[in-house]
């Protein structure tokens, strides 16, 4: 690792401060994501902002909504009885994710913030536009298994590796920011960006804001749920395909529906046309193959990655079925 | 009996190579090429050398010269064409990634920023490391090419090729890609040169006295001036067999900087640096009767090696040996690439070719329409067809029938995907694996002390299998002395030689030199007791000796006994020290065939819509000669199951052949399974001695743990699916394309 | 902004025990450069690089932390950039703490900080001061060892050992944690340390007769 300033502020408004006006300071909370990028000298900041003093750790329930705080970690927000009761999708997305050890270190923060696993943006002597804009994109040609089949560009094809993040868009949750121009709110689903020409640019965050909640609406998603994770092993690996699923259901009719996927797309990938076609429907298998096909609509896959044309649709319709079966 | 090492090991105390403390010490990082062929333009050093705490960066322009930079790899293995390669003698690459310069700092954050700093130039020529691409360029190695008896020839028994003309047959390829040996401690060393002619090393290998020849040898100095220490090794399955270039680097910078240098390899380097399974191509045809006995079998391989060695393995030696088919052809091939040298990765060379075979096998066992057990029993061989020898000793079929029942094979229905548990396909596989009973020779110090206590020592290494546990429990055994009062010293070259721990070989090699020992010791207490002219020990020979609980005493008169502490007070004696060596009898050699054999069973869950694999049970089943000690032979059969699992699902390294570069070189892109891959595997023996093979009766382990495992799993899958992949690692998107 | 226990990046605290302190002591004393102490570490580095003067850099170079290690409470001085793991290792020499990957992949280097298993390769040594740490070679009480590490040796949970502590201390946060209450539940929340030699079923055996035995861990 570079050489580089640490400090521990103890209020928001100096820890936004200070890298707002530092292009070369980064926020820092677990640290999971960003200590592995700043040994590989993927990631260079000059000065580190450690925002652990700050008090955004709480989970509490206000207006209905769920504010879980920042720096709640990943373990324990998983855990935690509100987000149980109220939003088991986003426990078992947690759980999916990682070790135990690292989601007893990762905040949701920082998961919402974790940067793509492409190994050609892990490996500083291959070529990666989002690493370094203008040499190129090395998945594009090259060994793009793990890559994306929807909204990736010439310029990046790397996917959104967060699990969280999968449930959260589905569950419509609402970034919470402060920064230097004020405090605003971000739609989950506005938060990540498709690569387009800058994917060096990774969400809509500006310099120096900082994330201080995520908000999740009351939402009738509380039993019909199911987050499907299929992976290269069966525990601590990124996905290959996964699926959030959630119903609400009355009797074998589905009333609403939220489904999202990860491993698709730089960002996580939300389906809102199959969940209006699953509204008002049946049930079964039939009708989850149907709402498959509607979400892989306008997917193109790459030379390694044609597998998820096919893993995609069968990895939503198994993950509908988990969760209309589940009580 | 626990590990005698148990406590060391759960309570941190166990030091590895880089966890040595010694004064100023400073630490050394390597900066690897990022081309995979060409050569040094220009290499700037200026910003690293000026960073804070940098003490040397050293490379081909500057570094010390190794006076006698070694030829071969270790004296003790066999010597391949090429020769390995050399650190820091000139410009040239030949991989990506190659160690070009090392990084001398005071601390190790200071070492690992400032060789970021070094900027390389390169003159790049075209690189190959694509094997389907290069297939062409394999050819015979020259060790055969040299030697027309050499085992690496091509092999016909009967007649060539036969199997073509069969009506009965199967012909297939299979591919498995590059896997790495990663044991949890990445390669590591200590240099320290106490003197300018004296060296000591830390270091992690599977030979001590084959890296103190190398060292000394490059560095022109008395042998016994040269110190390895490896007391413990955190796993290693080969790749200590071989020294390296970064131990080199490591030892050039402790001269130039006259310090101690610790160089620990990062995860990445342990992907390019210290070898591993090379990517090979194999093709089976096989031809058999209506009733299932096999006709003819052909196999063929084709192995990575790299531009400057030619690594080999046997791939093809179990298709040789291990059925009765008169009519069977090999041959093998090698392809260079310019990547770096495989070594030796668990179960070498079988691994590989047990793949192939045992999954043609179960091909052809589904086109006769005959149960897999059933036919590999039709063509079980009671002698060995290759070499026409009786077997030293072969327990195969029991092995086979503890096997089955354990993972009730009789639940396996013939047509696949008949089986279902839920939504899950439920399939049952097997894969037979051998590899030989090697022994070599070993010598061993053994040490009476006047309080009773023994203290043995030996020059080889504890790379997990449990050697120090298994020697004392051999002397145990043999001297008539409970466990707690021996004493197995080993990993370091001052003790007297053994050789690598490797091949499966080192219980049946060391073990047999214990055992040497231990009569010798017997006969020394049996000449000092029958001095005794006023006992009932007068004029006692071995014979008619008890040695029991470290007490000696006349067998026809039990009351009369002597602690071994007692007879060396008797003699006035401090201590008594034997010491012997062992080595196999070539003659029974020539007349008998060694192989330990092994059987696993696998039952797999598919599912049918995301092409998710669960291994839901592994049975284990060896005749590994007489077992030692059941539990950590067991567990190093369980390991070996793990490992064959990770083989079969999940490990495979990729080179972006663009870049010549791998683009899985972590844990986040190499899978080795984790705890929730690994289902309950159940390990049983059959227990019975090969006294032919050594006087403690074993027969290793090692390898046939691992040799066979692949194919059970593949072959279980098919069953489960009716899909048979013929690529590993088999992962989900590859039972979702076909 | 900055708290009392953390330096001033303006400035710069003395550091303890270092080598280097006499000589900075009489750099700082001497130089007439203190301004180029507020310089950004950027520029410090650049400086250092251009051996303009290795010590300007270095003043940046280290923070104060307090650590209860084991149970004792220990005073040092770190570099920003030094994770835990190489402060226990390299410089406390603590070296039951192993180091496996670095990159958070492995669970070699499992501690446990305030109680809970995290990754020391991923933890700046820093961001710990003030926390409580636990390696595997505080887990023994004296010469009585830990019903884990009793258990690991009965059921052989282990070969080479070098995962070993890594896996006691994720065992025992995983029966702490309450995630212990089957085979299938133990694999998954054990499954963040990877064991090469394969010892995985011994070490599920392990865990369950520690859960089973219902000893305090």
């Amino acid at each position: 690792m570079i050489p580089f300033q640490y400090v521990k502020p103890s209020k928001p408004k100096a820890a936004i401060d200070t890298v707002a006006k530092d292009q070369t300071a980064m926020f820092i909370a677990g640290g999971t994501n960003l200590v592995d990028l700043m040994k590989r000298g993927v990631m260079t900041p000059e000065k580190l902002v450690d925002i652990n003093k700050l008090p955004l750790r709480k989970i509490e329930r206000e207006n209905g909504n769920v504010r879980i705080g920042a720096l709640a970690l990943n373990g324990a927000v998983a855990e935690d009885k509100l987000v149980m009761e109220k939003h088991p999708l986003l426990s078992q997305a947690l759980n999916a994710g990682a070790s135990a050890q690292l989601r007893n270190m990762a905040t949701v923060g920082g998961n919402i913030m974790q940067r793509v696993r492409c190994p050609y943006f892990y490996d500083t002597a291959m070529p990666c536009n989002k690493r370094e804009p203008g040499t190129g994109c090395g998945a594009l040609q090259g060994f793009n298994r793990m890559h994306a089949i929807f909204g990736h560009s010439e310029k990046c094809i790397a996917v959104n590796p967060s699990d969280m993040n999968v449930a959260l868009v589905a569950l419509d949750a609402v970034v919470l920011v402060s920064g230097p121009k004020g405090d605003r709110k971000i739609p989950f689903a506005e938060f990540h960006r498709l690569p387009g020409d800058t994917p060096q640019i990774h969400t809509n965050l500006q310099q120096g804001e900082l994330i201080m909640a995520v908000e999740i609406p009351e939402n009738p998603y509380t039993k019909h749920v199911h987050y499907l994770k299929v992976r290269d092993r069966t525990s601590y690996a990124f996905a290959l395909v996964s699926v959030a699923a959630a119903l609400d259901m009355d009797g074998s009719t589905i009333k609403s529906a939220r489904l999202a996927m990860g491993g698709v797309a730089h960002k996580p990938w939300r389906l809102n046309e199959a969940e209006q076609f699953l509204a008002g429907k049946t049930a079964n298998e039939a009708t989850f193959r149907q709402a498959a096909e509607i979400a892989m609509r306008g997917a193109k896959a790459f030379e390694h990655n044609k597998f998820k044309l096919q893993m995609g649709p069968n990895t939503i319709v198994q993950a509908l079925k988990n969760a209309a079966g589940a009580v | 009996m626990d590990r005698v090492d148990s406590r060391q090991k759960v309570t941190g105390a166990a030091k590895y190579s880089a966890e040595y403390e010694l004064p100023n010490m400073a630490h050394g990082i390597l900066v690897g090429s990022t081309i995979a062929k060409g050569s040094i333009k220009s290499i700037d050093t200026k910003r690293a050398e000026n960073a804070p705490g940098v003490l040397a960066v050293l490379h081909y322009q500057n570094s010390p010269k190794v006076p006698g930079y070694a030829q071969e790899a270790h004296p003790t293995e066999p010597k391949p064409a090429g020769k390995p390669l050399q650190v820091f003698i000139d410009n040239q690459i030949h991989f990506n990634d190659q160690p070009i310069a090392i990084v001398v700092a005071d601390t190790l954050e200071r070492a690992v920023y400032a060789a970021r700093l070094v900027k390389v130039q390169y003159n790049v020529d075209e690189h190959a490391t694509d094997f389907d691409k290069n297939v062409p360029k394999a050819f015979l190695p020259t060790a055969a090419k040299r030697n027309p008896k050499h085992g690496l020839n091509d092999y016909t028994r009967g007649k060539e090729d036969a199997y073509k003309n069969e009506a009965l047959k199967i012909e297939s390829e299979y591919v498995i890609p590059t896997e790495f040996h990663n044991p949890m401690e990445l390669q590591s060393i200590i240099a320290h040169w106490e003197a300018a002619d004296k060296l000591t090393v830390y270091d992690k290998t599977q030979a001590v006295i084959g890296t103190q020849n190398a060292f000394a040898k490059d560095w022109k100095i008395p042998v016994e001036n040269v110190k390895v220490i490896a007391t413990f090794v955190g796993g290693a399955f080969g790749n200590g067999l071989h020294t390296w270039p970064h131990e080199t680097a490591a030892i050039i910078a402790a001269k130039k900087v006259n310090r101690p240098v610790k160089l620990m390899l990062t995860r990445e380097q342990m992907f390019t640096m210290v070898g591993y399974r090379p990517h090979a191509w194999q093709k089976v045809g096989m031809s058999a009767t209506k009733d299932g006995k096999i006709t003819a079998i052909t196999h063929e391989a084709i192995g990575q090696t790299s531009t400057y060695e030619e690594f080999t393995e046997s791939t093809l030696q179990q298709t040789r040996m291990m059925y009765t088919s008169p009519n069977v052809t090999t041959r093998y091939r090698i392809l260079p690439l310019d990547v770096s040298t495989p070594i030796w990765m668990r179960g070498p060379g079988e691994a590989t070719g047990a793949f192939a075979l045992e999954s043609a096998m179960d091909e052809m066992a589904y086109v006769l329409g005959i149960d897999p057990l059933e036919f590999r029993l039709i063509n079980h061989t009671d002698k060995d067809p290759e070499k026409n020898l009786p077997w030293s000793t072969k327990y195969l079929k029991e092995a086979m029938q503890m096997g089955a029942e354990q993972i009730g094979w009789s639940k396996r229905q013939l047509k696949p995907g008949q089986v279902k548990n839920g939504e899950w396909l439920v399939g049952y596989g097997m894969g037979v694996g051998t590899f030989g009973a090697n022994r070599g020779r070993a010598k061993v110090k053994a040490t009476l002390h006047k309080d009773g206590t023994l203290v043995m020592q030996s020059a080889t290494t504890d790379i997990g299998p449990g050697t120090g546990t298994a020697m004392v429990q051999i002397a145990a055994q043999n001297l008539g002395l409970p466990p707690e009062k021996i004493v197995f010293e080993l990993g370091s070259s001052l003790y007297p030689p053994s050789p690598s721990q490797g091949g499966s070989a080192t219980v049946a090699t060391v073990g047999s030199a214990v055992h040497a020992v231990c009569q010798t010791l017997k006969q020394r207490i049996a000449g000092m007791v029958a001095g005794n002219a006023d006992t009932s020990f007068k004029g006692a020979t071995v014979e008619n000796l008890t040695f029991k609980d470290g007490y000696v005493s006349v067998t026809a008169s039990p009351s009369a006994r002597l602690s071994f502490a007692d007879v060396l007070k008797q003699q006035n004696l401090p201590e008594l020290e034997v010491t012997e060596e062992s080595s196999p009898d070539a003659s029974l050699r020539s007349k008998y065939s060694m192989y330990s054999f092994s059987v696993h069973f696998a039952e797999v869950q598919v599912h049918p819509l995301t092409g998710q694999v669960r291994v839901t049970n592994m049975v284990a089943c060896a005749d590994a000669g007489t077992i030692i000690n059941a539990k950590t032979a067991g567990n190093q059969m369980i390991g070996g199951a793990v490992g064959g699992l990770g083989m079969a699902l999940t490990e495979g390294g990729v080179i972006d052949h663009r870049f010549g570069r791998y683009v899985t070189k972590d844990f986040a892109e190499y899978h080795v399974p984790v705890h929730a891959d690994a289902p309950n595997i159940s390990a049983a023996f059959v227990n019975k001695p090969d006294l032919i093979n050594n006087p403690n009766g074993t027969k290793g382990i090692g390898e046939i743990a691992i040799i066979g495992v692949a194919p059970a799993i593949a072959n279980a899958i098919f069953n489960a699916t009716g899909k048979r992949i013929r690529e590993l690692p088999i992962t989900p998107d590859k039972l979702m394309m076909v | 902004m900055c708290q009392s226990k953390f330096p001033n990046p303006d400035l710069p605290e003395e550091k303890s025990g270092s080598s280097h302190s006499d000589a900075r002591r009489t750099f700082l004393k001497q130089s007439s450069l203190l301004t180029a102490l507020a310089l950004a570490p950027s520029a410090a580095l650049k400086a250092a690089e251009l051996k303009y003067e290795e010590k300007v850099a270095a003043v940046f170079e280290q923070v104060k932390v307090t650590l209860g290690i084991n149970g004792k409470k220990q005073k040092l001085s770190v570099e920003p950039r030094t994770t835990l793991l190489d402060l226990l290792r390299e410089q406390l020499h603590l070296t039951g703490t192993k180091k496996g990957c670095d990159y958070g992949q492995c669970g070699a280097c499992t501690v446990h900080v305030d109680g809970q298993r995290v990754l020391s390769c991923l933890t700046l040594a820093a961001m710990a001061d003030g926390k409580e740490v636990t390696t595997i070679e505080g887990l023994a009480d004296g010469e009585k060892l830990h019903p884990m590490q009793e258990a690991f040796i009965k059921h052989d949970g282990f070969q080479c050992g070098y995962c070993t502590p890594g896996q006691i201390m994720s065992a025992v946060a995983c029966i702490r944690e309450g995630h212990a209450d089957s085979e299938d539940e133990i694999r998954e929340y054990m499954s963040g340390n990877i064991c090469r030699c394969g010892a995985y079923p011994n070490i599920v055996n392990a865990i369950k007769e520690v859960k089973n035995g219902g000893q305090r861990v």
